[in-house]
């Protein structure tokens, strides 16, 4: 028996290329899966635990974690290789040879109050009529799933969350809104996400959060880090009003 | 020792940055900091500063600000010149400033963008561990927004013995500075126009004739450029590749292509993830070339290899590392 971390199978090869002279990228694979997110996760749970000489941070992304790193550190460092480029992927395929057997940890649930339709969500009939639903039911199934988030990209704390219903799939908007205000909740295509800043967008607004997504002013300034799982849950106006101020 | 200026007038953008803020990416936090960083480093190191204390970015020129205190000055950078009544002030060394001056920036046509550096850097509050102003959230600099008429900026109080000792140098009862500079063009290719690029991730997913476009036609710098990124102008690419990129993290340099097969330099504020296919990134040591390039100036790319521009990169922090041996030894060992 062995004590191989799953998510670690032996025969998995990660692809790793340079993106500039101070970050590569290693690639898990090309499609969008819970399985990749988990192996991302971990892998850069065990790097951030056992970093390299001159590592800075990482960029998690779909199926990509992205290393950046002081290439003068990494130049005058002892580890195998010519360039910072080798000396890098060398010690990045070195991890996953070794150093891959760790617990994951228990995901986090996080609950989002949202206040849905209304003038926080006007395109919450267009999601409704594409998919021939009542606003009652696009509710009710937007609020029911547990959602899993992929990655934070796009604007601070912005994160894009896989796990929705099938039938409330709704494209883009062709013509992107100028505004969005903060904390308001959208659609695109099988994706939901909460803008956490006020940003042009072109998903479907269905409702907002009263929730900060993001504060500049938390030792943690994202609320939702990839990997959280999440769940909405449906409220009104009045508590809408009053969240976090009782 | 105590230095402060106010902004008589403050000119189109006009923000405190520093070398960036790497700690937050992966919460989607853009990088930003100097557009410039070779600019911004050599002011820096011309008042005695560490290269990451913050300075000011000013765009373009028409602004104007007034020595409240005596100052200890540098800038850097195409953008602008420094007179102070009808005298020009010279870039690329200290300056002292006398309190009263009314300082003005005119027109440098080369460019578009100076550094100003203060003795012990400006002082804003540090936001997520950087001092660079993040426009687009409202956050860091001074009060997460442009300079404007009115505002007074002061220096950090504590200053590096270097700084102190060019202080006192040139402290006088009128303009002075010293006979020394730092040359920025010994630094920088001559060609400033042609810029070394490595191909990247994406490079096989457009056609052999796109790729060759792309290392040998003229591009154009369009009027929608700005921190966040140049779009140019110029033969639009063509891909062989339809798939589509899952979004991944990109950062300022990357040469992303559009679905319209145009191409996008991402600047200091770009997006940290982004899912347009990349066809190269600009070397680092040429980004700062980028950073003074304005609308209507055209541009080549010629291409380098990953290890080529890595020799570069540190061959130019070295270079960089004996401009600052050698200021500290001018003044602390004489």
């Amino acid at each position: 028996m062995t004590e191989e971390s799953p998510y670690f199978t032996p025969d998995y090869s990660v692809n790793i290329y340079g993106l500039n002279e101070q970050s590569v990228t290693v690639e898990f694979g090309t499609v969008i899966s819970e399985e990749i997110l988990q192996l991302i996760t971990s892998y850069n749970r065990v790097l951030m635990q056992n970093p390299f000489p001159g590592l800075i941070t990482t960029v998690p992304a779909y199926c990509t974690l992205t290393v950046f790193f002081d290439p003068l550190l990494v130049h005058t460092s002892n580890l195998p290789g010519e360039t910072c480029f080798d000396k890098v992927s060398y010690f990045l395929n070195h991890i996953k040879q070794s150093e891959s057997r760790q617990a994951i940890n228990k995901p986090v649930e996080i609950i989002i109050p949202v206040c849905y339709g209304g003038s926080f969500g006007a395109d919450i009939e267009t999601v409704a009529k594409i998919n021939q639903l009542s606003i009652a039911e696009v509710i009710e199934r937007h609020s029911s799933m547990q959602y899993i988030v992929y990655m934070i990209g796009f604007v601070p704390g912005f994160a894009y969350m896989g796990g929705m219903d099938a039938s409330l799939q709704t494209p883009r908007k062709q013509v992107p809104d100028a505004t969005i205000p903060a904390g308001s909740v959208g659609i695109a295509g099988m994706q939901t996400g909460i803008y956490p800043i006020e940003t042009p967008g072109g998903w479907q607004i269905i409702g907002r959060t009263p929730l900060k997504m993001f504060d500049v002013n938390r030792a943690e300034p994202s609320l939702l880090k990839g990997g959280n799982l999440v769940r909405f849950r449906a409220i009104n106006i009045d508590e809408f009003n009053t969240y976090g101020k009782q | 020792m105590s230095m402060k200026i106010s902004i008589l007038k403050a000119g189109l953008l006009t923000t405190v940055q520093d070398m960036g803020r790497y700690g937050y990416l992966s919460q989607a936090v853009p990088i930003s900091g100097a557009m410039d960083q070779l600019a911004h480093r050599l002011a820096n190191k011309a008042v005695g500063n560490d290269d990451d204390l913050a300075t000011i970015e000013f765009t373009y020129a028409d602004a104007s600000f007034k020595a409240e205190t005596d100052l200890l000055l540098a800038y850097f950078g195409d953008g602008a010149f420094l007179v102070d009544h009808d005298q020009v002030m010279p870039a690329e060394k200290p300056l002292f400033i006398r309190a009263g001056s009314v300082i003005k920036l005119i027109n440098n046509p080369v460019g578009i963008r100076i550094y100003l550096a203060i003795a012990g850097g400006w002082e804003v509050p540090e936001v997520m561990g950087s001092k660079s102003t993040f426009l687009a959230a409202g956050f860091g600099g001074f009060n997460g927004r442009a300079l404007k008429k009115g505002d007074v900026l002061s220096n950090n109080l504590c200053l590096a013995k270097v700084s102190e000792a060019i202080f006192k140098q040139l402290k006088n009862n009128q303009l002075s500075y010293p006979n020394w500079r730092i040359s920025r063009e010994s630094l920088i290719p001559e060609n400033r126009h042609t810029i070394r690029v490595v191909l990247a991730n994406e490079i096989n997913w457009f056609d052999a004739t796109s790729i060759i476009s792309f290392l040998t036609k003229t591009y154009q710098i369009d009027k929608r450029s700005n921190r966040m990124g140049y779009h140019l102008n110029g033969k639009a690419l063509v891909r062989k590749v339809k798939k589509e990129l899952l979004s991944t993290a990109v950062t300022p340099g990357i040469i992303q292509v559009t679905g319209s097969g145009d191409l996008v330099i991402l600047m200091a504020d770009c997006q940290t993830t982004g899912g347009y296919p990349r066809i190269a990134h600009v070397a680092a040591v040429d980004l700062p070339l980028c950073a003074q390039l304005k609308p209507g100036d055209e541009i080549r790319f010629s291409e380098i290899s990953r290890d080529e521009a890595e020799e570069l990169y540190l061959e130019r922090e070295h270079d960089l590392s004996l401009i600052t041996t050698a200021i500290g030894l001018k003044y602390l060992n004489l």
